[in-house]
């Protein structure tokens, strides 16, 4: 029996891990070698140049204010849609009348692409008869003709709000989910204890949403992470490389600039940024299934 | 089942809560219901300005050009064809891991499964350049295969965790009982455990098929003719050619959007609840 069962198992997990191993797993290591290498993505030949391309990320001024970049877009990323998302699910909770289309309306950004989400808000950052514009306009008496994506100090903030814009729908749902889990009992007893609303927000429900916290936080930093398809349709890392991230960058040296050695050295960095990251989730994780398990 | 409602509970004022998440709907629909109106314009009304106001009259012209672009043909195609097998090829490699994992776990079958799980968190960028002289070497750059295959494998990860997640639900008795009938593990994946999870399956479909329909990095690094591209780079590329067509680009997004939206409507249901699932219970 036992003997079968191994036979099945080996069978049956050949063909997934064998791909991913091939395809996932095996590159994820070659780009350790190559980031030790000067190859320019064409020739068969290359040079090992040892930690050459590690020490020329140090003095890549592009580099620092890629770093510098995702660094903002990374945690912006990560508190905007959470706390919209967060918002959104604790007004929504609880039978409000049209409760199923408003949340439609708040998830369906999600269902769409990043390039038709950056085309949608391209739109709305357009000078000229752009909706923001317009809508400034308005409000102000004043004709507004600023370019929103066009001026480095607006380019990174203006992707960010797209961003959330698109991501807040799904830490709702998340967020919908935990709150289901919540016993009202539990609600009601605060009540008649005489605590009140923001503190049974803060003590009660907040705490008990930590497992959803941990998913939506674990979500939008993978996200964030990849958040490369929306930069590269709306300001394409610009102007002057205001909104430049890491991953725009390696994408610059690898594939415009044909430097396949220097990108991958890039990708190994950012490679170790997603590995501490998981790291730390992968224990907050622990923490939170000991406590809630 | 006590469902509780933390706001209605605590607030006295539901008509405020309604107010207010009516104003933010209002303010979450704007964009995209300026791309409708747009695609229902001229040309000619939206270098007017009046882009985001209701056309003055309802026009198809911009619907009919795409549709009758023998490029967007050939776009959707193509993502059609690098889609629909990459749905089907991730999610069948998730259910045979995720069986494992869930029924006949192993010493050490959990670090595996870890290790694959975290597959899912890497950003693509570190294993771009690898794969392209991977793919560059057996001379498949500049067609479908790649997209295809990277979507097969980067869709295992999230396959596996959410199957897992299911099968762990099916009860182990089940598996046990059709054992002792005589069915071999293979019969009862397929016979008894498969057909209990068709939400799942339906979760696990919309996913990759958004994921993969939606893709804009892989087809942008490993496809380069115009006849290879998929929807999501011909978009851009259309972009160059209509550039002062707003309402043509509308149209084409509002096109391309329109196979995502229908999956996504037509599994809302599973979709949502199947999300938590793998979510919360993960």
């Amino acid at each position: 029996m036992e003997r079968q069962n191994t036979v099945w198992r080996i069978a049956l997990l050949a063909p997934p891990l064998s791909v991913f191993a091939v395809f996932v797993i095996w590159p994820l290591f070659s780009s350790f070698i190559y980031s030790l290498t000067n190859w320019n993505g064409f020739g068969s030949d290359y040079d090992f140049v040892g930690l050459d391309n590690f020490a020329k990320i140090f003095t890549d001024k592009l580099f620092m204010s890629a770093a510098i970049n995702t660094t903002i877009w990374m945690v912006a990323a990560i508190v905007v849609p959470t706390l919209f998302g967060l918002g959104l699910a604790l007004l929504l909770d609880g039978k409000v009348p049209g409760g199923r289309a408003f949340k439609t309306v708040f998830y369906l950004p999600i269902c769409l692409s990043a390039v038709i989400v950056g085309q949608i808000w391209i739109w709305i950052y357009q000078p000229d008869w752009g909706l923001l514009n317009t809508v400034l306009s308005n409000i102000t008496g004043e004709k507004m003709r600023y370019a929103w994506l066009a001026k480095p100090d607006t380019a990174l903030g203006s992707v960010i709000l797209a961003w959330s814009w698109q991501q807040t729908g799904l830490s709702m749902v998340i967020y919908l989910a935990g709150l289901t889990a919540i016993p009202e009992d539990l609600l009601e007893v605060c009540e008649i204890e005489g605590a009140k609303l923001w503190q049974r927000i803060v003590f009660v429900v907040l705490p008990l949403l930590t497992p959803s916290t941990v998913v939506v936080i674990a979500l939008s930093v993978i996200n964030s992470l990849k958040g490369f398809d929306i930069l590269y349709i709306m300001t394409g890392g610009g102007p002057f490389n205001s909104s430049d991230t890491l991953a725009m960058h390696m994408y610059n040296e690898s594939f415009r600039k044909y430097l396949m050695g220097y990108g991958s050295a890039i990708s190994v960095v950012l490679f170790l940024i997603a590995l501490t990251i998981i790291g730390i989730y992968f224990r907050q994780l622990k923490k939170v299934d000991r406590i809630y398990g | 089942m006590a469902n509780p409602s933390v706001v209605r509970r605590f607030n006295p004022w539901r008509g405020a809560i309604f107010a207010m998440l009516l104003a933010l709907a209002i303010l979450f629909l704007l964009p995209t219901v300026g791309v409708l109106l747009a695609s229902v314009k001229t040309t000619r009304e939206i270098a007017l300005g009046s882009l985001w106001s209701f056309p003055s009259a309802f026009y198809l012209g911009n619907f009919i050009e795409v549709l009758a672009n023998p490029a967007v043909h050939r776009y959707f195609l193509n993502t059609l064809l690098v889609t629909v097998p990459g749905t089907l090829a991730s999610t069948a490699l998730g259910v045979l891991a995720g069986y494992v994992f869930a029924k006949l776990p192993f010493r050490g079958s959990n670090m595996l499964f870890l290790v694959l799980v975290a597959g899912m968190f890497f950003p693509p960028q570190v294993i771009l350049v690898p794969l392209f002289r991977l793919f560059n070497r057996m001379g498949l750059i500049d067609t479908l295969w790649p997209v295809f295959i990277v979507h097969t494998a980067l869709g295992i990860p999230i396959c596996t965790l959410l199957m897992r997640n299911f099968f762990a639900t099916v009860p182990t008795a089940l598996r046990e009982a059709a054992i002792l009938e005589g069915a071999s593990e293979w019969q009862v994946l397929t016979r008894v455990v498969l057909p209990l999870s068709l939400p799942a399956l339906a979760v696990l479909a919309t996913l990759q098929f958004t994921w993969i329909w939606n893709d804009f990095l892989w087809p942008l690094i490993f496809t380069q003719s115009d006849d290879k591209r998929t929807i999501m780079i011909g978009i851009v590329n259309l972009k160059g050619q209509y550039s002062v067509a707003w309402g043509v680009q509308g149209a084409l997004s509002l096109v391309a959007s329109l196979p995502t939206l229908f999956v996504f409507l037509f599994f809302q249901r599973y979709f949502i609840k199947g999300m938590t699932m793998g979510a919360v219970k993960g």
